[in-house]
This record gives C-alpha cells, structure tokens and sequence, in this order.
C-alpha cells in the first residue's frame, strides 16, 4: 500500500452519489442498526407454534362456527394442534413444543399473534412481505434493498445485505432480495450456504490463480499506475478506494463465512448442522457490520405443509429451533441483540382447519394439513429496540383471523423502518416521475411494539 | 439521501369541477369564515380520517374542495340542481336514501345543526380558501414540454450551433470551455462513444500522425467509424436499454419454459436499423405497427415484422399489468411521458387523465400476440429435417393426449363440440395438468434445440376491437367509463384528439407518436442521443419529461436540435455528426479552471469540461476480449451465456438476459434493468466490480492470451500498452513494469504447483528404512465430477492404480503400499504447526482389511502412524504443535493394508497454525482443481486491464 492518492480518496467513501454503500442518514436516532430476518418461507402454522387456542381442542373435528374464510384450497373441520402450548419464561408468553428452544427465550420476544396479508398465494405474499407490492410484475425494490440505501453499510468489505438459503432459492427467486430501481449495489448478494467453500459461496470473491502477497504486489502496481495519472476525478479516485475495498473483502468474506473458526462451545451451541451453521454465519455477518442479512429456510417453500402438519413442521422446527434460540442467545450474550432486529416468519399462516384433498393439487393425498391462511398469522421480533415478552394483537377463537390490533405486512415495514430510525413516509427514491417507498401509501408504525 | 418532494400517490387528486376549475372562485370573507368555524372542524372530527387525500375511501377526498366537486369513485355526491338531495347530505342525515351508506361509519351522528350548516355550505357553493400548501405546479399544457418546438433563428456566421448556445449560456455566468482534447484522446473517446471498442493502436497513430488539419480529417474519422458495423452494435444497446429488452419472459412457475426464443431477432433489427441509419421515425413506427407496414408478410420486407418485440418483449404476469408496461415503455421510452401514473387516478402532475390512459390500454389491449411468422427461409438440411420429425412427435403426444378427454368432453357438451378451447378448459386440473407438463416438452424442445429459423413476435390486432374501458382504481373487475382509443390531448397540437378509426388504432398511435407536430418526441430523442455521448441530458430526467422532471438547462439548443433533427430527416448518424464536430464534445475533461467553475456550476450543466466516465459493462467486456485479440466478430443470431465457462468470446450485446435471474454481476455494473424500461443507467463505483477484474476466470483467461501476444516480442511492455491503451508506455510505466516482473518472478514463478491451495494430490509410497517419500501427482482432473485421478481411465484394468482417486470428500487408495493416496500440504512460512481432523471408511466390516495412515514431514521423517481396523468406522489422526520451515511439506499417506475391496474413504486433515488457531488449512475446504498460477506477464497484463487508464474515458 501507501499509495499517496489512497488517503485522499478514502475521503471520497462517504460521498454516496459515487458510493452508494456510504453510511446513510436516518431521521431520528434508533437502537437498531441491522436486521436478521429469519424467513420460515412456506408459511409456518401460528396455531402449532406462537398462537395459543384452547378453544381448538375443543372443537377439534368439529365445523368452524360461522363461515369459513376463503384460502388457496378447500378446507373442512377445525384440526386440533399435535403441539402442547405452555406459558413460558417470567412474561408467560404462550409457545407451543415446536419451538422448545426459542421457547425459553420468551422474554425476549414480541409476538404480533395478528399479522394479516392480502391472498392466500405464495408468490404474491413472498413479494408483499419482501418488496411490500404483491403483484409478482411490479418491480420493487426488496425490504433488505430500502435499508441498505437508507444506511448504507458499516463495512465495506462485505455486502451491505446478504441473503443466505440454502440449495438453491425460495419461490419467485432472487426477486425476493433485488433492488428494483435502486442501484445494484443494494440488491441482496445470494449465498447458498450448503456449498461449503467460499469461493463457490461468491463468485469471484478469491483468486485461484495468483497467490495473495503476488495480488497485493499486483494490486499495488495498479495503484502505483493510477497515482501516476491521478485526477482531480472522483469517479477514478472512487474506484481507487474500491480496489482496495475489494482486495480487503477477499479476506473479510472468506473470514466471516468459514464457520470453523468460531470455538467448539459456539459451534456446538448452534448445533453444527446446516441450519445451525447458517445461523452462525448470520451472526458473523451482522457483527462485522453487515446491514440486512436475511435467513432462509431452504429452496422452494418449505414450511408449505399441506400434510402431516406434526410430522413435517416438527422436522422443520427441529431443523430451525436451536439455532435460533442460539443466535438470540448468542447475541445477547455478544451484547449485539440491543441493536440487532431479528425478525422471525413465513409470508403467511396456515388455516386452523384442515385440508381437504384436491385432486390434481400439489399433493394429491392431502392428510392432515393445513392450508395457506393470509387472514391472520403470527410473527415475532426481538431486539433492537422491541417490547420483549410481549403479545400483541388476537386472532379470533379458532386462530383464523387477526381481529384485535390487525397488524398488515405494511404496518409491519413502517415499524420496521420506524425502529432503524426512519419515517417510512419519507425513505423514498425518485424514479420515473415520482418518489417510490416501501410501504406506498399504506403502514401504520405500532408503536405498542416498541419497547 | 436524495430530497424528498411528494410521491404523485402522495396528493389527493386535483380535479375539474362541474363549475370550472377549482379554486378560481371567490368567496367572501364571512362565507370563508363561516366554513372555518362551523364546517372544517366537523370535517375534521368525522371525515377526514378516512377521506384525505389519495388513500381515501371509495376515492372520495373530503379534504379540500376539488374533492368535493369530483365525488366518489363512482358518482357525485353533491348535486347542484337539488342540493338537499345529495348523497352527501343523506349519508350523514343516515335515510339510506339514494343507497347512501350511513356516515360517518365511526363516531356519533352528527348533531342536526352540524347537517344544517353542512347544507348550508353546499349551496353557498362550497366556500373554501385557498390553500397555499396545495399549490402546485402548474398542470398541463402550460408546461415547456407540451408546447411546440419553438423555431429557433440561428444570427449569421455563428459558427458551430451547439458551440453558439453553449457558449452564449458560459458566457453569461462567466464560465469557459476547457481546452480541445489532443487528438489521442478524442480519437478514443469517438470509438468508444460510436462503436463501443477501444481503438487499434495503428489506428490512433495514424491519426495522430496524419498531416491533414483537424477541422477537415474529424468528419470524415466520425464517418469511417459510423460506416463500422460495430456501430449498429453499440447503439442498438442503449435503445435496448429502453425496450426494456430481455431473453426470458420473466418469472413463470411449474417449470413452464421461459425464454422467448426469438427476442434475438427484435435485437438483431435494431442493430440492422441503426447501421443503415432508418430514418428514426421510421424506426418509431416499425416497433409500434411493422404488422401494419409491411404488406407481404413472406416478401423481402418481412425482416422488420421482428421490430415489434419492442412491444411484445413485456414481462410477463397478470394482463392489465403487461398491457400497463407497453404503455409505459411506450410513452416513456418513446415520448418521457410518465402515463402509466394515470392507470389507478387522473395523473398527479401531469395533463394525462385516467380515461386517456385507458384510450391508449385499449389499443394495446387490442393488439394480441399472434403466431409468429417466419422471417427467414428454413435450412434444408438433413438436420433440420431430423429436428421437425422428432418435434412432430413431441406436438402429436400433446394431441393424442388431449383426444380422447376433448371427445368425452364434446359428448358432455355438444354445442362447444368446435370450441377446443372452452372444451378445454371446462376439463379437470389434472388433465390439464398433464398436457400442461406435455406442452413443456414441446416448449423446451424447442427453445433448447435453436434450430428454428428466426421469427418476429408480433402482436396484430383484434379481429373485432372492442372499446376499453376505464377501470376504476386500476382494478379490472371495477370498470367505468368508455375509453375509446385517441392520442393524448397534451401531445395532439390542437388539444382535440380523433378517436382512431383502424382497427385497434395502433398505428395512428404510432404517426401521432413518430410525428413532427409531436412536442416531445424529437426533443425526447435528440436528448437521450446527446446524454449517451455527453453522460447527461440537456433534461437531465431523461424519460420524464413531465412536471416533475427537470427542465433544460439549454432550452433554446433542446429546441433548435429537435428541429434541425427532424428537418435533416430524423437521421441519428447526421446527429452524431452535428454533436461530434462541436467544441463542446472535444473539450478536454479537465480545465485549468475547473476550481472557480466549480463554484458557479459544480454539476457542470454548463458544460465547461468533458465528461469522464467509467466503461460500462458492456465496453469493458468487450474491452477486455478486444485488447486481448480475442473478440469475436460475428453478428446477429442467438444469444449465449457469457459469464459461464466456456466463457464467450462474443460482445455483449448477444449475451443471454435473464430477465428474473439476472446474474449479479450484471447489475453490480450497473447494467440496466430489464424488467422495466431504463432512460439513464446508475454509474456507481463498487468493490464488486473490482473483484470481477480482479479474480473472475474471464479476465485471467484474457490476460493470459493478452500476454501471449507479447511473448515473442523484445519489448513486452511496449507491446502491451499499445494494446491496452492505444500508446506508448511512460518512462515511469516501464520502471514500475520492471520492478514489478522482477519481484514477481523471484517470489512467484519457483514454485508450480497443481494450484493456489496450499495442497495437492497425488500417489506414491514410503521407502521404510529412509522415511522419503516417493510422490507423483495426479495428471488427470475430471472437471465434472472434480476428482483427480492418475489418468482418465477409471478405473484403471489389470493395475494395482486401480481405483486411485481423490475428491473433496472420498479418497481411494491403490493396491499395495507403493500406490497409496497422497495428500500434501506446503507450509507457506516458517511456523509452530498442528495438525487434527478424521479418517472415516463408511463400510465398516466390509472387505478383508482397513487403512493404515501415516503422517510423513519432508524435513521431519514420519510424524505420526496409525492403523483404522475393518471393524472400525473412524479415527482422528492429531500431530501436537511442531515447527515447520517455509516450503516445508506434510504428506498424508494413506495405504490400502493388503487389500482395497470397500476402502473408499474420508480423510479431511487441518492443519492449524499454532500461535493463531484461525489460521488453518482444512482440505474439504481449500480442495480444488487445477488452477495454473498466473506468470509474471499474465499478472503483468491484468494489472494493466484494472488500471483507470483502461476502465475510463477521458
């Protein structure tokens, strides 16, 4: 190094016309400085897990009083849950045995019990709860994309938002982490986390043919040719930092993914699984200042359990229990979860009734399933400046509809927003003739969440 | 952050009343007053929440008085001939008349004397002041951009025009232009903006050297360059730009094919359009109504039927949205009009009603995507002959498929029995489903084989067009008035447009559009061409063009341009001619003077200095494969993929875009988005583009044929920097390239390995009495399955080789103790090492014997041996800390212990660095193939391709 132009163009990495991951400004101090938004795509069932209804056992097998709401398929009687529901830690939260881990953090968490959608589909609600516009062919920018243009990132050398799903990506894609009309260097960077060597984790983030103190060698000697035809350029003198940046983030990202240096005690806290390791890397990532680092559950939808609800969401919370409960202990213990917003949910709920058989459906021996259910779901929040230990809102008796404090997904991104120190009315970016926002003319901040 | 000014969602609506125009009324002071004390208040209290501004209720905004004048969604609410029956007043005197919903719907009924004065104001004319926050800007017609083309007076003996109204505007902020450019610079910066590629460094010489004045050699150098095919090649890719252009459809579930097939043929028109310089008009009209144009469909006009795809190259997704983005791309792209804001309300800032928009949604609602029609003779080859045969097998399983079900379905309903299509769809999902997942066959067959000849994705119209009309809200299903089709009043020069007679009224559309008396289009062009050579607009808001854009910063240039444009018959060459040979184009980017200017016109809208700018993606690309001699020429025809290896050698322009999955490299160089359309591309600077320079395969591989060309020479440097940068190499370059050469070569090139990983892979044996190993590596890497082996072979017959083998996570051994597998791990420095990690041989009890295990030092002799019975499933093999030298080598040999029946096996060893247990090498995770480091010269020339000097444009 020590090439005389790099400390005057270091100077240049807070101008985000040149630098778009320059630290942004938010509109009122806030605790959150990140968000790890834990996606349990598919849609997790709230009355299996976060949204107790002892009235479901009594009525179990028998028909929904009332009319039943519509969802994507048929559904018949009410299906009590296989999961035993327990109040839990000092704040008596209700949380059921799937969770038995995530459960012992109750006091930490912020359960909305009335998270609400607009259709019962998986593609248009993965982009409402991603990009806050439904419609799979609007073209929006992501929720991780928003954040990151509002605050830009605190370490250069990595992405500013991440987003790790293992073998493959969730359904509509790499729509869900792209930024639209914002500039690329806001879109999600995509990390399948079942590949285990950095180099197939992003591309071109290391060189397989020139040893690292010969590119230090030939980075310094593009450097020492830029010097020699120095400007009073910024672009040029932006792209000088760069290269620095990115010689740096060679050895950063190789750092934050390689899970096998964290200590035995860490490793085995998460439980060195796929998940647990994918867990761990997302801690990684947000301590070495990543922005928005989201975590999906695996390819496809698959927390999508049309059947064998016990079976198929007890192999799933098993996967995703433990590290969990892992990260928001590890990051309480880190004291990173005072300014960590960890987000956990799918795009929707499942019905309290089961599903009926449809011929010709995705699976046609339908037994013992729930359908998608978008009139009232449940989600939870810890950290950064949420009420821990706290339930908000009601679904009706049977857990089918938010009735009480109805929480919609754009309410949710105003919070959201609102809790990493932004007016969700005001982050907005100019684009073919008018300013766009994440939530567009809806949300409501719940300031009930707020601790 | 970028200022916040209101989103157009953001306003309530500005509407015109029944009695004129909101807010030319006067009111007298006790009227306001009135409605100050005893109306707003009520307002207030038991409306407003639910009717203000854009997201009232049933549209109905109460909260001013334009509001009250338009009404609900769905009718008035006030009514001026009987004013005690208004909707209004029964909703809050609750009768239910008129179905009037009972209001308000939260909250007390308001008191009787709050409903008397409520009447009272409304037929007082409804009395409201008016509001200086609401004020807006000026809507409509009033607005440059809708006015015509002023006709601009060129005084005598001005000389260059553009060079006149530049200057004249310099002038009267005291700035100046900076210094010409030398000729070097220009001739780079002309290749660059016409053709995309670097120039030849003969070609640059040649100029530089020629004796003929510049004034004279400039315009014929701007010719030679536009006359290049190259040119076509640059060009059609900033209009692709707007086209929104793409490959793939967009997002389609259930595995359905995605590619369109033949978009290439709508990209290899427009390259053939901007070479041959169609008038661009003509080109306008084309893309809109080609179907209408070209009379023969088999004549030798046909080739322009492909112009359509700038409509049909939509993404896809519900109807009204795909309709909604050919409207957009179309006004947007074709006239920076904003239109597509109307969809769900009257535009916020701009004179385009709901009803227009929906005049124009019907004329592409009316135009459907047809069968696409050949435009190129099919090959008569026995290969194309095989293809259509194994096809027709493929379309007749679909037809066998559906025929019994459709004649079941005909008995069931004989009056459809002819309606295939009803019949169909009248059949169960599942059948459905299946001929579904038969027609994929067919799609993919297709699309994967590449052998069709070239088609045109054409829409025509509707054999009878129906009237569109105008949904509410935007929503389908909430239809109001007829919309029947016409051109927008803002743009039509009398302000009364004709509803459009033929057919859907595509083309008419299209001649308002392409027309002369268009105030936008030509100013809409001349503006864009100018932004793609000076990197802005004289409108910096390129595709807006509306209020809410920026105005000129050269108004009487914008004007004069757009005129002399259409008048030397809309030819783009002639523009970049016109632009090209002004002073302001071949100014310098820097100026002596840059710091004072700095101050009067920091965004340099006055034009003081050239632009610099970074290449884009494409220029780099094919940068790169140009300087190295690899670029291939070849034009037209279907894409490839140019980020996967076997990288291709094609410019950009024909590489494949998936419009869903766009790789991210794409966009971290700020690539345009192709779902939607794109005036002006962002021009960030990003680590990520650095590493793509830096550690991509791609640009390994073209720096090393890149220093090959210099192999033979005396003076590499000398033949490289006139390759990269079309010069001579500086006395400073040629130190640092010596310095560089030498100290790479004394710490790089003595040590070649199979790769970069710390390890390699291979077989041998340990001489007992001396503790040497005796190792050969493996010479064969199979690259599909990433395994190295002794030779392809495998397994090798009649060999103790054998099964000899390594993968990232099985490992076989050979037959007897001089062919074990071998791995070995180099100590990069001098160190204080331990080693862990775990052998595991899965067939527990299966075959005669285990593995015997050794670990062996080059320096130390055998530091560790074990044996792994057949009864065992796994061991760990740990070495406590020890101090290793620089090039330093630990094997880890692995025998077979007589017999290798079931001896596949795992053996993932680290090694760690003692004093920093962070510091380690574990093979599964540095495992990797043969990866030929890079020579001096190679690290030499993609140096080179990473410096400023090649990445900008001076």
């Amino acid at each position: 190094m020590g090439m005389g132009s790099i400390g005057l163009s270091s100077l240049l990495a807070d101008d985000r016309s040149l630098n778009p991951l320059a630290l942004g400004k938010t509109h009122f101090h806030a605790k959150a400085k990140r968000v790890i938004h834990i996606f349990a795509n598919g849609g997790p069932s709230q009355v299996d897990s976060f949204d107790y209804k002892p009235e479901l056992t009594k009525y179990h097998g028998k028909e929904m009083p009332g009319s039943l709401l519509r969802t994507e398929r048929k559904t018949g009687s009410l299906m009590d849950t296989s999961f035993e529901f327990k109040q839990r830690g000092q704040s008596g939260l209700w949380i059921s045995d799937l969770f038995p881990k995530v459960a012992e953090m109750a006091d930490d968490l912020c359960v909305i019990n009335s998270m609400h959608a607009n259709v019962p589909n998986h593609e248009p609600s993965l982009m409402l709860m991603n990009t806050g516009a439904e419609r799979v062919s609007l073209v929006r920018p992501s929720m991780g994309s928003w954040v990151t243009y509002g605050l830009g990132t605190e370490n250069q050398n990595l992405p500013g938002f991440v987003s790790l799903c293992p073998g493959g990506v969730p359904i509509v894609e790499t729509q869900n982490w792209r930024s639209a009309f914002l500039p690329g260097a806001y879109q999600g960077t995509h990390v399948d986390t079942k590949k285990s060597t950095i180099a197939d984790l992003i591309p071109n983030v290391k060189n397989s043919r020139l040893r690292p103190d010969l590119q230090r060698k030939q980075v310094d000697l593009i450097q020492a040719m830029n010097a020699a035809d120095e400007t009073d350029d910024p672009a040029m003198n932006a792209r000088i930092h760069s290269l620095e940046l990115a010689y740096r983030m060679q050895i950063e990202a190789s750092d934050a993914f390689d899970v096998s240096r964290e200590p035995e005690s860490v490793r085995e806290l998460y439980g060195k699984t796929l998940h647990g390791d994918q867990m761990l890397i997302a801690r990684r990532l947000a301590e070495r200042g990543v922005r928005f680092i989201q975590v999906w559950h695996g390819a496809g939808q698959p927390w999508d359990s049309h059947e064998q609800i016990e079976k198929n969401h007890g192999k799933l919370a098993r996967e995703a229990d433990q590290p969990i409960a892992a990260l928001l202990q590890d990051l309480k213990i880190r004291g990173l979860l005072e300014d960590t917003l960890v987000i956990w949910g799918g795009e929707f709920g499942r019905t309290p009734t089961v599903e009926l058989p449809t011929p010709g459906a995705n699976s046609p021996n339908t037994a013992l399933g729930r359908d998608h259910n978008h009139h009232g779901f449940s989600m939870w929040m810890a950290g950064g400046g949420v009420r821990g230990g706290y339930q908000y809102g009601k679904t009706d008796d049977f857990g089918f509809k938010a009735i009480e404090n109805p929480v919609h997904v754009h309410d949710l991104h105003a919070t959201i927003l609102h809790l990493l120190g932004f007016n969700h009315e005001n982050l907005t970016y100019r684009y073919a003739g008018r300013d766009f926002r994440l939530t567009d003319v809806h949300g409501e901040v719940k300031t009930d969440l707020l601790a | 952050m970028r200022s916040l000014t209101l989103a157009c969602l953001l306003i309530s609506a500005f509407s015109i009343s029944v009695y004129g125009e909101s807010g030319k009324e006067t009111f007298s002071a006790e009227q306001i007053e009135f409605f100050e004390k005893e109306i707003r208040p009520v307002l207030v209290e038991s409306c407003l929440d639910c009717h203000t501004g854009a997201k009232a209720r049933i549209g109905l905004e109460l909260d001013h008085r334009a509001g009250w004048l338009r009404g609900s969604d769905y009718r008035k609410i006030i009514n001026p001939e009987n004013v005690s029956d208004s909707v209004i007043l029964h909703a809050v005197k609750q009768t239910g008349k008129h179905k009037a919903p009972k209001m308000p719907e939260k909250g007390a009924v308001l008191s009787p004397a709050a409903i008397e004065n409520l009447e009272k104001w409304i037929a007082q004319g409804l009395p409201w002041p008016e509001e200086t926050d609401r004020k807006r800007a000026p809507k409509g017609s009033k607005h440059w951009s809708f006015q015509s083309i002023s006709k601009i007076e060129l005084p005598e003996g001005v000389g260059h025009p553009i060079d006149y109204f530049i200057k004249k505007a310099q002038k009267e902020k005291g700035v100046a232009m900076a210094p010409k450019a030398d000729r070097r610079t220009l001739y780079r910066r002309l290749s660059y903006g016409l053709t995309g590629l670097p120039p030849k460094y003969d070609e640059v010489q040649a100029f530089v050297d020629n004796p003929e004045s510049f004034d004279t050699l400039w315009p014929k150098t701007i010719e030679k360059l536009l006359e290049s095919p190259h040119y076509g090649e640059r060009w059609a890719r900033h209009w692709m730009d707007i086209a929104r252009y793409a490959d793939t459809k967009g997002y389609e579930a259930g595995g359905k094919e995605r590619r369109f097939v033949y978009s290439y043929t709508y990209r290899d028109w427009l390259i053939r359009a901007f070479n041959e310089d169609l008038p661009f008009d003509q080109f306008l009209l084309y893309q809109l109504a080609a179907d209408k144009m070209v009379k023969d469909w088999n004549g030798p006009e046909r080739h322009h039927l492909a112009a359509m795809g700038f409509i049909s190259l939509s993404k896809n997704g519900a109807q009204e949205l795909v309709l909604d983005d050919r409207v957009d791309t179309t006004f947007r792209g074709m006239m920076g009009l904003t239109v597509s804001c109307a969809r769900c309300h009257d535009h916020k800032f701009d004179p385009v009603s709901t009803k227009e928009y929906y005049s124009l949604f019907g004329i592409f609602k009316n135009s459907m995507e047809t069968r696409q029609p050949t435009i190129e003779d099919p090959p008569n080859t026995p290969e194309y002959q095989a293809y259509l045969a194994e096809l027709g097998k493929l379309q007749k399983a679909v037809e066998d498929f559906w025929e019994p079900h459709l004649a079941e379905a005909a008995k069931a309903h004989p009056k459809l029995a002819k309606d295939k299509g009803r019949l169909k769809s009248m059949l169960g999902r599942d059948i459905r489903k299946k001929a579904g997942e038969l027609q994929i066959k067919v799609d993919k067959f297709v699309a994967n084989k590449e052998m069709e000849p070239a088609k045109a994705l054409v829409v025509t119209d509707r054999a009878k067009p129906f009237t569109q009309k105008v949904y509410i809200r935007g929503n389908p299903s909430r239809q109001g008035d007829l919309a029947p089709p016409q051109f927008l009043k803002a743009a039509t020069p009398n302000g009364e447009p004709a509803v459009f007679k033929e057919g859907s009224g595509r083309l008419e559309m299209a001649h308002e559009i392409a027309s002369a008396d268009n105030p936008l289009t030509a100013r809409v062009i001349v503006n864009r061409v100018w932004m793609w050579h000076f990197g802005e607009g004289i409108v910096r808001t390129v595709s807006d063009f509306g209020t809410q854009g920026e105005k000129p910063d050269h108004p009487e240039l914008l004007d004069w341009l757009a005129t002399w444009f259409i008048d030397n018959g809309w030819s783009i060459k002639k523009l970049h001619q016109l632009i090209l040979t002004s002073d302001v184009w071949q100014q310098s980017s820097s100026n002596p003077d840059a710091n004072q200017w700095m101050l009067v016109d920091s965004e340099n809208r006055l034009l003081w200095k050239s632009f610099r700018r970074r290449l884009d993606f494409e220029q780099m690309r094919d940068s790169i494969l140009d300087v190295a001699g690899n670029l291939d020429d070849q034009m037209f025809g279907r894409t490839e993929k140019i980020l996967e290896p076997p990288f291709s050698k094609r410019r950009t322009i024909y590489g494949f875009i998936d419009r869903q999955n766009l790789p991210t490299v794409f966009r971290h160089f700020d690539f345009s988005n192709p779902q939607e359309t794109t005036g002006q591309r962002q021009k960030t600077t990003i680590p990520m583009q650095a590493l793509f320079t830096l550690n991509s395969p791609f640009v390994m591989n073209q720096a090393a044929s890149l220093s090959r060309l210099s192999e033979k020479s005396d003076d590499r440097v000398e033949v490289l920097h006139r390759a990269v940068f079309g010069m001579e190499p500086t006395a400073q370059d040629r130190q640092l390239a010596e310095s560089f050469i030498n100290g790479y070569a004394s710490d790089g090139e003595k040590d070649r390995r199979q790769n970069l990983s710390g390890w390699s892979y291979g077989w041998g044996g340990i001489d007992e009495a001396t503790g040497q190993v005796s190792y050969q590596p493996f010479e064969f890497w199979d690259a599909k399955t990433k395994i190295w082996r002794v030779r392809k072979e495998y397994p090798i017959k009649d060999s103790k080789l054998s099964y000899l083998s390594i993968s990232k996570t099985r490992q076989h051994p050979g037959l007897g103790p001089e062919y074990c597998s071998i791995l070995r791990w180099h100590a990069p420095r001098k160190m204080k090492v331990g080693i862990d990690g775990e052998v595991e041989r899965p067939a527990v009890n299966l075959g005669r014997s285990g593995l015997k295990m050794t670990v062996v030092s080059s320096k130390r002799g055998i530091l560790k041996a074990v044996t792994l019975p057949v009864s065992e499933r796994s061991l760990s093999i740990s070495v406590d800390p020890f101090d290793v030298e620089e090039g330093e080598i630990i094997y880890f040999v692995t025998d077979c212990d007589r017999d290798t029946s079931h001896d596949s096996f795992t053996w993932d060893p680290i090694v760690y660095n003692a004093a920093n247990p962070g510091d380690r090498w574990k093979m599964s995770v540095d495992f990797a193939g043969p990866e030929t480091p890079l020579t001096a010269w190679e690290a030499y020339a993609q140096a080179l391709l990473n410096t400023n000097r090649f990445l900008f444009i001076q």
